[in-house]
């Protein structure tokens, strides 16, 4: 296994060596530092021209250059990589490694939804082949792999932004507004549905009833300024949950299992006060964040110990997925009470979205919530951008596999032993559809990086594209291949961790058996 | 096996070997039925004309303008304004320019003609699509096909050729290639960008020729004295046609989208050329006073890689329908209702 | 012999419908027939006669565009129709189901051992402790070997025979009352089918299940079936016990499928006018390796390997899967090259030759291929396809090629017009009969048959033999015969080579390896052909036992 793993970073070396070869080449054959220069009227010209020449070895021929370069960038190995200077002077490395962050930052939140998502509703639509559902969805990805990004990102910035400030401003939703929402949200919620035309209508109207008593409500009580769900909502979420994830992973009359969720959810209900309290100490950071869920995946694991004695393994991923998701919904509350603080602080002034940048620069108010809640509206309008390239992607992928593989004899053997449906699709096809998943997960991850560019430049991020855009303007070669050199191992590094989870998860196709 | 037994094994298995129940494939070669397949998938068909009525509305009413900026090769369409010629534009509520029966698509603030500059911008990019695909159409097959029937150290040195421009983001050499070659002329980028597009092609290509030649019609002919190249050209490749034709359909789509991003962000077409995406990227801060300048071409790159899109996925189901089409809940509960006897 | 005469299974009624296009196509149509305990029925039929989907279909285990009607009781419970919960309590505890193909039957991804306990805990309510012993159990009851080791092995890593044995382990794992069999062995070697055969029949003893066979293979049908149903086109032909069956048919169709199934040592003597001249094909201590590829290993598939044809004899190949019988083939062709050793073709040396010689080699030569989906490129019409070669070796073209191709077409028996046909019209036999047109189109001095029929159904079959004995007996060719199916060799060979793991073990007259074989493997190879007579296969299972 090692040894495999040794060939083939082996082989990702080399063939970063070659295209960073060419790369630098083209770069560098193909555009001239010196040309502004060249044109310029100021009087020491040529004193300028030498000391560029200079400070850009431009004197040498590129393909040496690029062995310089080479030399500073395997410094990494002796732990001194130096990635040379942009032309300002400044160093490579540390523009990059300020800039990777930001990056990552844009780029997560938008692959694990676009991820968990679109593998969700492939295969809902998968099962529910040939439905309203099925061929709605079809034609919504259709429209999504249709969409610039650029274009869409505008359009985002637009509605979800300044229209979102606008109206924030009164706080009230208007009654157009409401009833759009209802009818939309009656539309989804009959999509679900299949069966007759009256049942799927019932469904329409409670769904838009529903909707529109809801957001009336939300109107009264000004719920947009101060929102929450309290411990009332948390509750709630938590048992849904609970039976949600009992009914697919463990099957719903299985009381045991469905008992330890519950005492998860309980669990959760019970530290609500405690946790809300926790988390407005003064002394807020990163462990007091994630203590209270970790303490909740503590108690989901002693649960399933207790309660389930057979199938264990079964019983625990269901309290801890149980866990995790409570944890979040008492996160998403304290984010509701932040809220308000946030909209009204110095710098925010009654316009939360906002449509560039990565940080509020004129915020005055810092807290552990408050930058927190910065960073997140921040990054919501790019996430939204950025997860609709790949989410169309996904589902499509997710729903031919899962296609295929119910197609197969062993789905059949499944059924001719006795199991119920649930555990044919969850235990034996998911299993095999998500194996092809994994190569679309890194080809997707290369792409997304790729969009990237374009998002950071629509939302004003200072991240790894704004640099790669500066470095091809300004002609900069080492802030170039330095941008160059960490995407493509990036990707490449994709592409190993696909490999190898997909020999994980395939026995037929074991590395070094 | 005695001669007085072989009538009556002929008349039984002669109606076994016909029990076959081809209808609807009765004489039709197979392209025949790929035609009729794709005919009945509606959303393509639908697609198909309107790209073909999009695709000769812009070009007659923008013509065809070729060549570099320095030597420009011109044919000019129908539409009476060109995208230079200045107008004064029209105050209109809150804004100027208003689209109207003059100008259908408005006028920018400066006051040319936007419907002009639109189509120009639709000119260009499907230009570029068609070029990039046909391109990274030919070089794919072509490196796929060597690769996959001649194996060994052709297949394993290409493939690892391949890994080195795979490993390159294509917005990153694209945006190298562009700001360097953009004004150059479209055509010179969108050549350019054929180059690094190939990729995913090759390998679908060349996993298809492992598998077929492995047929044995592939060792049938072999042994009837084919060459080499005619395996190749008569054999394999019509067999791998499906594959390539909605590859090729689905890499047109990301070209458009690749090549308005690249425009947008600045590498790709460069001014005075027009691109879409350059269009977008000129009038996004203007989006709430003068909205038509940014809808329209967002509009237009829309409808195009969306047609693709269901072209492709047409082509798809035409070359291989998996899954005999399984009845929808409807239509069985239709038929269990009609029949009973 | 039987301890319980308890009716299991009773079918009546019963049809199956799929709705295609709009409309609904019978698959089975009113089916009436019933399994007692301790009993085997077998279902016998031809593709498309509608067997495997009515037995499927038995449980609900048809695709959603079936419909079924009538009544399926088991164990008095009726089946159709029920609610799905019902339904899962029988499946797999009160019917278990064998599949043919068990590579892609056993889900890939979990080891047997967690299949077969799934079945057992889904059931029954035991530990995952008491069920890994019972899954051992039942392992150690199939006969795999080392059932420690195997139950943790994915199905990938057992082989065929173990596979499948692994499946009966699962299909037993709730001591069903009825066993569904669908083509169990078909997919397997003749030894192994006979171990399997036996083994399913001493489970059936064991356990007193009732089994419902589904076959096409009439020797395996008289190896263990008590009643028979014939199906033809999803009607019911014939029903009957196996002694009627087989010793006094009544409907036509089952005389002529009787008829048409090859029964070893049953075939009309071969003779062959001896004539002094130079061998056909000529194979000398050949060698063939694949070479290494990666980090697979080099395997030798053919070792030391001698053997020479006459003009006009018929020489069949017999070995099971992994003998090399194909290599060999494919080497006498030129398709595969030599580590060493020489094969001649009319006297002219293929080891090491160049391409140009190959070509003129290969005009005295032809080849048939196995599988009829792919020999022929669904692109050409078949006029084209049979007419390469004569094209390639410049005979002729245009109007003359047409002319000649369509004499080929009347030569195997097929309409002329078919000349502009294409594959996918064709059936399966008629296709491998255009593979004959193809390979004689050059009139070759010798003809290589890789397992032509074994693809194909048995009445089919039996016309294919008919015309290539027939084309033989008119163009005098050479002929390879490659097969598995050694009573198939008994009809047409003159002689008869037996392989094994790469070597020639024995090679000889027909009569003589036939009525007197010399090596082991031979005599274990003719031991496990089942023979379509019923009498005959007790006499040989007592044989066996003593």
């Amino acid at each position: 296994m090692l040894a495999y793993i040794g060939r083939r970073l082996g082989i990702v070396l080399l063939i970063l060596f070659g295209s960073s070869f060419i790369v630098y080449n083209l770069e560098a054959y193909s555009g001239d530092p010196l040309a502004e220069l060249r044109v310029s009227s100021a009087k020491n010209k040529e004193f300028l021209m030498q000391q560029l020449t200079k400070q850009l070895e431009l004197n040498v021929p590129p393909p040496i250059r690029y062995f310089h370069w080479l030399q500073g960038v395997l410094g990494i190995f002796t732990g001194h990589a130096d990635l040379g200077k942009t032309r300002d002077g400044l160093y490579v490395a540390n523009e990059i490694a300020a800039a990777i962050p930001i990056t990552i930052r844009l780029v997560l939140g938008a692959t694990v939804l676009a991820i968990l998502l679109g593998i969700t509703v492939g295969v809902i639509t998968a099962i529910r082949q040939y439905s309203r559902l099925d061929y709605t969805m079809t034609f919504v990805s259709f429209l999504m792999f249709s969409l610039p990004i650029f274009w869409v990102a505008v359009l985002l910035k637009q509605y979800m932004a300044i229209e979102f400030n606008n109206f924030l401003g009164n706080g009230n939703i208007t009654g157009p507004w409401i009833l759009g929402a209802s009818i939309i949200a009656g539309i989804i919620l009959a999509g679900f549905i299949s069966g007759s035309r009256k049942r799927v209508l019932i469904v329409f109207a409670i769904g838009a009833a529903g909707t529109a008593v809801l957001l009336t409500l939300a109107n009264v009580t000004h719920w947009i300024l101060k929102p929450g769900i309290g411990i009332v909502g948390v509750g709630l979420l938590s048992i849904g949950i609970a039976i949600g994830m009992t009914s697919i992973i463990a099957g719903i009359d299985n009381r045991k299992v469905l008992f330890a969720s519950l005492t998860v959810a309980l669990a959760a209900i019970v530290l609500y006060f405690p946790v809300m309290a926790l988390w407005s100490a003064k002394g807020m950071n990163v462990l007091l964040f994630v203590a209270p869920t970790l303490g909740l995946i503590v108690i989901a694991v002693i649960a399933a110990l207790v309660f389930v004695k057979v199938d264990r393994g079964a019983a625990i991923r269901t309290t801890v997925l149980t866990a995790v998701f409570a944890g979040f919904f008492l996160l998403i509350e304290k984010l509701y009470k932040v809220w308000g603080v946030y909209i009204q602080a110095d710098g925010i002034n009654l316009r939360p979205i906002p449509t560039i940048g990565e940080i509020s620069v004129r915020l005055s108010v810092h807290n552990f919530w408050i930058d927190l809640m910065d960073a997140l509206v921040h990054v919501m309008l790019p996430t939204i951008a950025l997860t609709l390239i790949s989410f169309a992607g996904y589902v499509r992928y997710s729903r031919a596999s899962l296609l295929e593989v119910m197609n197969m004899d062993y789905i059949r053997t499944a059924r001719a032993k006795g199991l119920s449906e649930r555990v044919v699709i969850v235990r034996h096809a998911l299993r095999n559809a998500m194996i092809p998943l994994t190569t679309l997960m890194a080809f997707d991850f290369a792409g997304v990086i790729g969009g990237a560019i374009i998002t950071e430049s629509v939302f004003n991020w200072h991240g790894m594209g704004t640099l790669f855009r500066a470095a091809i303007s300004n002609q900069d070669l080492n802030l170039l291949m330095g941008v160059f050199a960490i995407t493509s191992f990036m990707a490449v590094m994709a592409n190993l961790v696909a490999d190898l989870l997909y020999s994980a998860l395939d026995p037929r196709i074991r590395v070094g058996k | 096996m005695a001669t007085k037994k072989k009538s009556a094994v002929e008349a039984t298995t002669e109606a076994n070997e016909n029990a076959i129940a081809l209808h609807e494939t009765e004489g039709l070669s197979q392209g025949q039925i790929i035609r009729r397949r794709f005919f009945r998938h509606k959303p393509a068909v639908i697609s198909l004309i309107a790209l073909v009525f999009i695709t000769l509305f812009v070009y007659s009413a923008s013509g065809i303008h070729l060549g570099t900026a320095k030597h420009p090769i011109t044919i000019p369409g129908w539409w009476p304004h060109s995208m230079t010629e200045i107008q004064d534009s029209v105050f209109c509520k809150g804004s100027i320019g208003c689209p109207g029966i003059a100008h259908p698509f408005g006028q920018d603030p400066i006051g040319h003609d936007y419907f002009a500059l639109v189509m120009r911008g639709a000119e260009q990019s499907i230009m570029v699509m068609l070029v990039v695909g046909f391109i990274g159409g030919l070089l794919g097959t072509v490196i796929g096909a060597v690769s996959g029937y001649f194996r060994g150290w052709v297949d394993a040195v290409l493939m690892r050729f391949t890994d080195f421009i795979i490993t390159i983001p294509s917005i990153i050499i694209g945006a190298v290639i562009g700001f360097k070659f953009g004004n150059l002329g479209v055509v010179a980028l969108a050549v350019y960008l054929g180059f690094f597009s190939w990729t995913g092609l090759a390998r679908l290509v060349r996993g298809e020729f492992l598998t077929l030649r492995e047929r044995e019609f592939v060792d049938a002919a072999r042994v009837a004295g084919a060459s080499n190249v005619r395996i190749i050209f008569k054999h394999i490749l019509p067999n791998a046609m499906g594959v390539i034709i909605v590859s090729v359909t689905l890499m047109l789509a990301g070209a458009i989208l690749l090549e308005t991003a690249l425009s947008y962000i600045g590498f790709g077409v460069q001014s005075p050329d027009v691109s879409l995406g350059t269009l977008i990227s000129n009038y996004q801060d203007s989006f709430t006073i003068s909205p038509w300048l940014f809808y329209w071409p967002g509009v237009l790159i829309i409808s195009i890689a969306l047609c693709v899109n269901f072209i492709g996925d047409g082509l798809r189901d035409a070359f291989d329908p998996r899954q005999r089409r399984r009845i929808s809940r409807k239509d069985l509960l239709r038929a269990t209702f009609a029949k009973r006897k | 012999m039987t301890i319980s005469q308890d009716v299991i299974l009773k079918v009546e009624n019963y049809n199956v419908e799929f709705w295609v296009e709009g409309e609904f196509y019978p698959a089975a149509i009113d089916m009436n027939y019933e399994v007692k305990a301790g009993q085997v029925l077998a279902i016998v039929g031809e593709s498309g006669s509608g067997k495997s989907s009515s037995s499927m279909g038995l449980m609900g285990l048809l695709a959603s565009n079936a419909r079924t009607s009538g009544s399926v009781k088991v164990k008095g419970t009726e089946m159709l129709g029920t609610n799905s919960a019902t339904l899962r309590k029988f499946r797999g505890k009160e019917v278990a189901y064998i599949f043919q193909e068990p590579m892609t039957a056993l889900n890939p991804v979990y080891t047997v051992g967690f299949q077969i306990i799934e079945t057992i805990r889904t059931h029954f309510n035991v530990g995952p402790t008491e069920a890994r012993k019972r899954a051992i159990e039942l392992l150690t009851l199939v006969e795999i070997p080392n059932p420690e080791k195997s139950i943790d092995k994915y199905p990938h890593q057992l082989s065929g025979g173990q596979r499948q044995r692994a499946m009966i382990a699962q299909a037993l794992a709730c001591d069903p009352a009825l066993l569904v069999a669908d083509e169990p062995t078909t997919a397997l070697d003749v030894t192994v089918q006979a171990e399997i055969i036996q083994l399913m029949r001493d489970l059936k003893d064991k356990l007193n299940s009732a089994v419902l066979l589904i076959t096409h293979d009439m020797g395996v049908v008289a190896d263990l079936a008590d009643d028979i149903l014939v199906m033809k086109d999803g009607k019911t032909v014939e029903k009957g016990t196996a002694d009627q069956i087989f010793n006094r048919p009544q409907h036509p169709y089952t005389q002529q499928l009787l008829a048409a199934v090859p029964k070893l040592g049953f075939a009309a003597a071969r003779t062959l006018e001896a004539t002094a001249t130079a061998p056909v094909l000529k194979l000398e201590n050949l060698v063939i390796e694949y070479p290494k590829r990666g980090r697979i290993p080099a395997f030798t598939a053919v070792k030391d390997f001698n053997l020479e044809i006459m003009p006009g004899e018929i020489v069949g190949l017999v070995g099971e899967s992994g003998s090399g019988k194909t290599t060999v083939g494919r080497a006498a062709i030129g398709l595969l090259p030599v580590k060493s050793g020489s094969i001649q073709v009319v006297g002219q040396e293929i080891a090491g030759a160049s391409q140009k010689q190959l070509r003129s080699i290969r005009r005295n030569t032809g080849i048939v291929f196995q599988d009829p989906a792919s020999s022929l490129n669904p692109r050409l019409p078949i006029g084209e396809s049979i007419g390469e070669p004569i094209l390639l070796a410049g005979v002729a073209k245009g109007a003359e090629l047409d002319r000649m191709v369509e004499d080929l077409l009347a030569s195997v028996e097929l309409p002329r017009s078919y000349r502009n046909r294409y594959p996918h019209e064709l059936s399966g036999g008629q296709r491998q009969r255009v593979g004959i047109a193809r390979a004689l189109a050059l009139a070759p001095d010798l003809l290589i048959a890789d397992e032509p029929t074994s693809a194909l159904d048995v009445s089919v079959q039996a016309r294919f033999l008919e015309l290539l004995l027939d084309l033989q007996d008119k163009l005098k060719f050479a002929c390879l015969f490659i097969s598995h199916d050694l009573a198939v060799v008994d009809i047409l060979s003159h002689r008869i080579a037996v392989m094994q793991n790469g070597v020639l073990v024995e090679q000889g007259p027909r009569d003589q390896i036939l009525r007197n074989p010399q090596h082991a493997y031979t005599q274990r190879l003719i031991e496990a052909v089942p023979v379509p007579d019923p009498a005959l296969q007790k006499a040989k299972r007592e044989a066996r036992r003593s």
